[in-house]
């Protein structure tokens, strides 16, 4: 039994990984905190939806489907990124442009999630959609007396991948090395030739899509999209990014995963009613003893602590 | 007595020893230079004596005071002022609005006074811009006293900075770099003045890289060379010392 | 005429509770502290009043000291563990906050009534008590601006370092400006209970957060009015915008990312800034 919901928490925990992934890498170049990452999450579930069965989402009548369920999760990752290319250029350029403070930039954030949840409330009309029955193929598995879903394979496994392409993005190419070079220090880095707003632009691109790609599987898994979906995962992103460190790729998914199962074991073990106020305490816990987290992100210096 | 004495103080980072059983002392009345080449622990030595750093070993003194443990505000209201290397103004106030933030610590009049309106409260308010208005007299300044900090030439905002510290009517101050990047003009306009306040009975410490200005003006020197002392006497002497000489040789300071 | 006025007046009560919550948010943020935790604050202060009525039989004067009491000690409690944190992190701490307080008044059902909330709470505070209690707090933080402890926050706002060497205790006026903030909130949660007749614990979560914060960056975190031309300007938006009623999330965020780009210290502050560079102008020549 304990390992059945060690199993379920490692799934959830892989899709909060997902979802603090995008959050942490923009934090780690940035050092701002993108509170609209939730909602282009779920923008990342609308658009697969609309891919995958739009009448669902225009009209109320039958889902006919339309596009294949990989073409619609590739699409929901394009549209992501683009929408992160869109914040970066609306809301936190012009900030960049006049050194405003991270006061300024998350409160940009805010008015920009705003304003997406808005859109999204009115093209759903505040209806719970969901992705049509069939829409991912589920079958039921049995091993080492524990019951899996093939869609929990399929999200551990996208997220696996996911992650391993960050990675290697991240450490293995000339991008991912600008990147890095300009979240260590954006100034130096611009006098070794490095373009800092490129920098920031890809970066946006991707952990747009990373959100995108986490509304699909978070649409898929919970088989409900609504405008609201993606608030709760940017709570819980909080968790995992102090607790991974802010900044830190590989932090964001240990924590991510350390969390699903937290989360999971709570809410069976202890009282679902009380499982937010444990992980929010673990936060607040965490910020006071150990605030740059378990590991060091990319950015070394973060100014957290009085003095 | 001295004004302000550390014994053996040492302040260790991880593994690194910044600063290692550096004793001095600053008298009253007297200009006491701290120098030393790039990265012996000058700044260091500040940031210990204003609290900003929790000493490693040994102790700091001011009076018969053991200040070793307190909090940078705490030392600040004892009569401790301090300069900074970098100029810390408010750049949108006026010159008078920025000295008078210096007087806070001297304000005796709180919120009570405040909600009852009570002429006390406004009486004081005119006292400190009247004295800050007077300190802008002394530092030749009074033509300014109502433009924005932020408008004002280094040189100025180098006085407004010491204006400020001033106005918290110090026993000591501690003048970080005051003079860097001045021409020898304006150094030496403000090196008049920190004779004629040390005149006045003030203890002056004095942390600088220009050699000139220094040992025309202190009465006493501390050489530091990463993190230990290597020399301390009067300036005619220590500058002639051969290991203070040689700790310069490596160094591009300004002779 | 008449008419017209009295269907506002509900909006007026309302009104004057948004710039209450807005007020607490404002405090902590003029001392330079990154808090968000007004929402905490009032839905202590909101249940604590309530509850001090409706299980303790307390007159609500008395229950809304108590809720002021309940808030200004969250808020100095608050202080504490928060000493230590600076920027996002503080942020993110009050965050926990509000969320743990959420959390927890949705769990502890037989003392909160849980998700359905309190119902029945007596009516007690009427318009005109809201009148007086706001007039009463812009009298108090104007005062306390023009005070030591307001210049000593704005101080402690503009350079902590600089603030420090100058001998003001950055730690106590950051716990002040909490214990404040919390006692604001709290007070004014405990008229919200009072006003509305029910109370529940999602009315405190990320909307209200939001608002409040929403208040202060558009109408200026320094002068005190600052607060309440932000507040008074989210309360009319709905009205001046009657088209657009269901997009009032959109005009919020997009009221909200304008005003921080291109006015960053909000209306009232901005205004007062010109005006005062101006007048200096004219002055020195």
């Amino acid at each position: 039994m304990l390992a059945q919901q060690v199993a379920n928490g490692l799934v959830v925990g892989s899709v909060y990984a997902l979802f603090a992934l995008g959050f942490t890498l923009v934090f780690g170049v940035h050092h701002v905190l993108n509170l609209a990452h939730g909602s282009v999450c779920m923008w990342g579930a609308f658009i697969g939806l609309i891919a995958v069965a739009p009448d669902s989402v225009f009209a109320t009548g039958p889902a006919t489907p339309f596009l294949p369920l990989p073409v619609a999760f590739l699409l929901a990752m394009l549209g992501g990124g683009v929408l992160g290319v869109l914040l970066d250029l609306l809301a936190f350029r012009p900030l960049r442009k006049r050194h405003a403070t991270e006061f300024a930039a998350l409160v940009s954030s805010i008015g920009a999630s705003l304003i997406l949840i808005s859109l999204a409330q009115q093209l759903s009309q505040t209806r719970i959609l969901r992705f049509p029955f069939g829409t991912f193929p589920l079958q039921f598995f049995r091993f080492a007396g524990l019951r899996i879903s093939s869609l929990q394979i399929f999200i551990f496994g996208c997220v696996a991948v996911l992650f391993a392409g960050l990675l290697f993005y991240l450490y293995r190419t000339s991008f991912g090395r600008q990147v890095r070079a300009v979240a260590v220090n954006e100034r130096a880095a611009t006098l070794l030739g490095v373009n800092p707003s490129a920098v920031y632009l890809q970066i946006f691109f991707i952990s747009g899509a990373l959100a995108g790609a986490a509304g699909v599987l978070i649409g898929l898994a919970f088989n409900s999209v609504n405008f609201l979906m993606g608030e709760p995962y940017l709570m819980r992103a909080f968790v995992v990014v102090v607790l991974g460190g802010l900044g830190s790729v590989t932090g964001a998914v240990v924590a991510g995963l350390l969390l699903g199962l937290i989360q999971v074991l709570t809410v069976v073990y202890v009282s679902s009613g009380l499982s937010d106020a444990i992980i929010f305490s673990i936060l607040f816990l965490m910020l006071l003893v150990r605030p740059t987290g378990l590991f060091a992100g990319l950015r070394r210096d973060v100014r957290v602590v009085r003095g | 007595m001295a004004t302000l004495r550390t014994e053996s103080l040492s302040k260790r980072f991880g593994g690194v020893e910044a600063v290692r059983g550096l004793t001095l002392a600053v008298e009253p009345g007297q200009i006491t230079g701290l120098i030393g080449p790039n990265g012996a622990g000058k700044t260091t030595m500040v940031n210990l004596i204003t609290g900003m750093l929790k000493a490693s070993g040994g102790r700091i003194l001011f009076g018969t005071s053991d200040i070793t443990a307190l909090s940078p505000s705490a030392v600040a209201r004892l009569g401790i002022a301090r300069t900074f290397q970098n100029i810390r103004l408010l750049k949108e106030a006026s010159v008078l609005e920025n000295i008078v933030v210096g007087f806070h610590c001297q304000e005796q009049t709180g919120l009570l006074a405040n909600l009852l309106g009570l002429p006390a409260a406004r009486r004081e308010r005119r006292r400190f811009t009247a004295a800050a208005r007077e300190l802008t007299v002394r530092f030749a300044m009074e033509a300014l006293a109502d433009r924005p900090a932020g408008t004002l030439s280094y040189g100025h905002q180098r006085r407004i900075e010491m204006m400020r510290a001033l106005a918290m009517r110090p026993s000591l101050l501690l003048l970080d770099e005051p003079v860097a990047g001045m021409n020898d003009v304006e150094a030496n306009e403000l090196g008049a003045i920190f004779r004629s306040l040390a005149d006045d009975g003030m203890a002056v410490l004095l942390i600088e890289h220009n050699m000139r200005f220094v040992t025309a003006l202190c009465d006493t020197l501390y050489v530091v060379s990463s993190g230990q002392m290597i020399a301390s006497g009067p300036p005619g002497i220590v500058m002639r010392d051969p290991t203070v000489i040689a700790a310069y040789l490596g160094d591009d300071a300004d002779a | 005429m008449t008419g017209w006025l009295l269907a506002y007046l509900p909006l007026l009560a309302s009104a004057i509770l948004d710039c209450g919550f807005a007020f607490s948010q404002y405090v902590v943020l003029r001392a330079g502290v990154f808090s968000v935790a007004t929402a905490g604050f009032a839905s202590l202060g909101a249940y604590a009043g309530a509850l001090l009525t409706m299980r303790l039989g307390l007159p609500p004067a008395l229950s809304l000291i108590g809720s002021l009491v309940v808030g200004a000690a969250a808020g100095a409690l608050l202080s504490i563990p928060l000493a230590r944190l600076r920027g996002v992190f503080q942020a993110i701490a009050t965050l926990a906050f509000v969320q743990i307080v959420l959390s927890v008044s949705l769990f502890v059902e037989p003392v909160t009534g849980g998700a359905l909330g309190l119902n029945g709470i007596p009516q007690a505070v009427q318009l005109w008590h809201l009148v007086i209690f706001l007039l009463v707090l812009l009298y108090l933080l104007h005062a306390l601006g023009g005070s030591s402890i307001g210049r000593a926050f704005d101080a402690a706002r503009q350079d902590e370092t600089v603030a420090v060497a100058l001998g003001i205790s950055v730690v106590r006026y950051h716990a002040l400006a909490f214990t404040l903030s919390g006692g604001i909130a709290g007070f004014t949660g405990g008229l919200y209970a009072f006003n509305r007749y029910s109370l529940v614990p999602d009315q405190f979560g990320f909307a209200m957060l939001v608002a409040s914060l929403a208040a202060v960056v558009l109408g200026g975190r320094i002068s005190v009015l600052g607060p309440v031309v932000g507040t008074a300007v989210l309360a009319l938006l709905p009205e001046l915008a009657r088209g657009f009623a269901e997009q009032r999330y959109l005009l919020h965020g997009a009221l909200l990312m304008l005003v921080i780009i291109f006015l960053p210290d909000g209306i009232v502050d901005t205004a007062k800034f010109r005006w005062r560079g101006a007048v200096r102008g004219n002055a020195a020549h």
